[in-house]
């Protein structure tokens, strides 16, 4: 029999039964389905959380003051020294960062005439909008001189100036905070997540000297809250984390054997630990969707076995009139292939189906890649041989004269 | 020189093992049988007959004694080679019909030479030839299970012939059949033997249907009891039952 043959015999035999194939394409429906959404979406996953993470800028390193708790709360009372604009004005000159820029930050009542909202304020330097790469839509930004002279200037987020300005040119007018006044001199652009979880387009940013002067009290003025780093883009960022380092505890006056006072965490090893938590819940959704597959097998196992015994005498009667063993084998085995093959394509379209069912709610990209498509078929076929094979051993095996008695 | 036996077994024997138990059926039988010969094989149940028969079509194999088939011996060969030897030697007729329920007439009639390599059209027009011959041919399209009894035992007939054999193997061909049709198989089989020169091989365990054959082979307890032309044989086969009617 050449293979041809095989392959039509083996889908006249799934005709003859169509019920029962059906029932046994279930399995394999189901498995592929899984393992081809389940995969689609740990891919989709990774890519969002890469996405998100690309906003958050490259080699940010975000310092913050107190090297443990009990630092902290000495740190409250003045009693331990702290992040000052002068540290952020210090690693703002070291030749390994990109920039450093200090933060105050605070939730303010904002208001313009009567409508009014609680928003979370920020205070930073020029040199912020330089190393997060901030542009601005409409206006300006406010400049060195403005910060040093602690000038009372707001540059707001999209959403800000369409709640407070709506359909009408935000700038040069005047916002409230905590009923201070600030003048509005630019709108930022775009949107998306920022590093302490706020999105831009709802951010707030004035000179941190007027935030210090108006809105944050701190026992000490020249305090932040905290120092927002970058690395020079091509440099080691370990050798920035150095200088960082020394040049604090230089300015700090930490003797040798004493514990840092300040913390510096590496927006990157967040990354790589975000990178790695989306892999690894890939790989466990792609394991899950290949547990049911083997469940599907364990069933195409048993189904055919059924099958062998229905059809025993079918066999003998093959074997009488010039069957060899092999010939026996590849109709059984081409049979559960064939399923399986059959079965997996069933499960991409309905993958698919699902795909653009979650797609078109809008929350969540999910796309069937190639790749999905050929390891799902590529493994359907791996499940049908492998399961098909001892059935239809045992097929082959029989004898004809056993299978011809056979009632 | 002669030319060589189509079937030549000596002294075999066969027993079967269940459990411990070991159960001999054919304690030494011979039998020669020439090209063209028409033999049927008698014997009441558990006579051994069935299992000879087997053992004729290279379904099972002899326990001792040698079996030459067409000159080879077939006791050392492999199960793909008994299977190649069974497609091209051996032609079977079952007494179920055996006809596989899901596949038209022309494709079971097709089957062994599909098995035997060849090429799907080629296979279909030779079926149709065969169908042709029993007189079945508008019936080639048909699923076994719309034929009366004799006609699928006719289909089996043109299966069992689609590939040329030298023999035919026919295992109580008329027993699901009735008598006018056992006449017309039993007819058919005559022919083959005069116009084609098949040999064939019958077993019954009706004098009737034997009287069709040349010669008579009765094996009683697993032992040759007569081997002898049909008419003799069947003669002193009724002697003996009107002796114990008697």
């Amino acid at each position: 029999m050449n293979p041809i043959q095989i392959v039509v015999e083996a889908f006249r035999s799934m005709m003859a039964n169509r019920l029962r194939t059906l029932q046994t394409m279930l399995g394999i429906i189901i498995g592929i389905t899984s393992v081809v959404l389940l995969l689609a979406v740990g891919d989709s996953m990774k890519r969002f959380i890469a996405k998100e993470l690309e906003q958050l800028g490259t080699n940010m390193l975000f310092i913050s003051p107190g090297g443990d708790r009990a630092q902290q709360q000495r740190m409250r009372t003045g009693a331990a020294p702290a992040l000052t604009m002068a540290d952020a004005a210090a690693l703002n000159e070291l030749p390994s960062l990109a920039g450093a820029a200090p933060v105050l930050q605070g939730g303010f009542n904002l208001a313009v005439s009567n409508e009014s909202a609680s928003k979370t304020v920020h205070g930073v330097s020029t040199a912020m909008f330089k190393i997060r790469g901030w542009k601005i839509d409409q206006g300006n930004v406010f400049s060195d001189a403005d910060v040093r002279a602690a000038a009372r200037m707001v540059v707001i987020g999209h959403k800000i100036a369409d709640q407070f300005f709506y359909k009408t040119d935000p700038l040069g007018k005047y916002i409230r905070i905590e009923n201070v006044s600030f003048q509005v001199v630019g709108v930022l652009y775009g949107e998306g997540k920022q590093v302490d979880g706020g999105d831009l387009a709802d951010y707030v940013l004035v000179p941190i000297t007027a935030a210090a002067a108006n809105l944050v009290r701190l026992p000490f003025p020249g305090n932040v809250h905290y120092v927002v780093a970058q690395g020079k883009s091509g440099g080691n960022l370990q050798d920035a984390i150095e200088d960082i380092n020394e040049t604090l505890r230089d300015r700090h006056h930490i003797k040798y054997e004493q514990p840092d006072d300040f913390r510096i965490d590496n927006l990157a090893s967040f990354a790589e630990t975000a990178q790695k938590i989306s892999t690894g819940l890939a790989a466990l959704l792609g394991l899950i969707g290949a547990i049911s597959l083997i469940v599907g097998g364990i069933g195409i196992m048993n189904i055919m076995l059924v099958s062998v015994t229905e059809r025993t005498r079918e066999i003998g009667i093959r074997m009488a009139i010039g069957a060899k063993p092999r010939d026996v084998l590849w109709q059984f085995l081409t049979e559960a292939v064939v399923i399986c093959l059959v079965g997996g394509l069933f499960g991409v379209v309905l993958a698919s189906g699902a795909a653009a069912a979650i797609t078109a709610t809008g929350k969540f990209d999910v796309f069937i890649t190639l790749q999905a498509v050929v390891v799902a078929c590529g493994f359907s076929s791996l499940v049908g041989v492998f399961f098909g094979f001892y059935p239809a051993r045992r097929a082959s095996r029989l004898l004809p004269v056993d299978c011809l008695r056979y009632e | 020189m002669t030319a060589p036996l189509l079937i030549d077994i000596r002294q075999v024997t066969k027993s079967y093992h269940s459990g411990n138990v070991e159960t001999q059926v054919l304690f030494g039988v011979d039998l020669a049988v020439p090209r063209g010969d028409f033999v049927a094989v008698m014997g009441q149940s558990g006579s051994g007959k069935s299992t000879l028969m087997n053992i004729f079509g290279c379904l099972d194999q002899a326990s001792g004694g040698s079996y030459f088939l067409d000159g080879v011996d077939t006791l050392t060969l492999s199960r793909a080679e008994l299977a190649t030897i069974r497609n091209r030697t051996i032609g079977f007729v079952f007494q179920s019909f055996n006809l596989i329920k899901r596949m038209s007439v022309a494709e079971n009639v097709a089957l062994p030479l599909i098995y035997a390599g060849v090429s799907r059209a080629k296979a279909h027009a030779k079926a149709l030839l065969e169908l042709e011959r029993v007189g079945l041919k508008d019936y080639a399209r048909r699923t076994p299970n719309q034929l009366s009894g004799g006609q699928q035992q006719r289909v089996a007939i043109a299966r069992a012939l689609v590939g040329d054999p030298p023999l035919i193997l026919a295992d109580e061909p008329t027993g699901n059949l009735d008598t006018q049709t056992s006449i017309e198989i039993m007819r058919s089989f005559q022919q083959l033997n005069e116009q084609r020169g098949i040999t064939i091989l019958l077993v019954t365990h009706e004098p009737d249907i034997a009287a069709y054959a040349k010669r008579l082979m009765r094996l009683k307890d697993g032992r040759v009891l007569y081997d002898g032309p049909a008419a003799e044989g069947l003669r002193q086969l009724a002697a003996s039952h009107e002796a114990i009617a008697v």
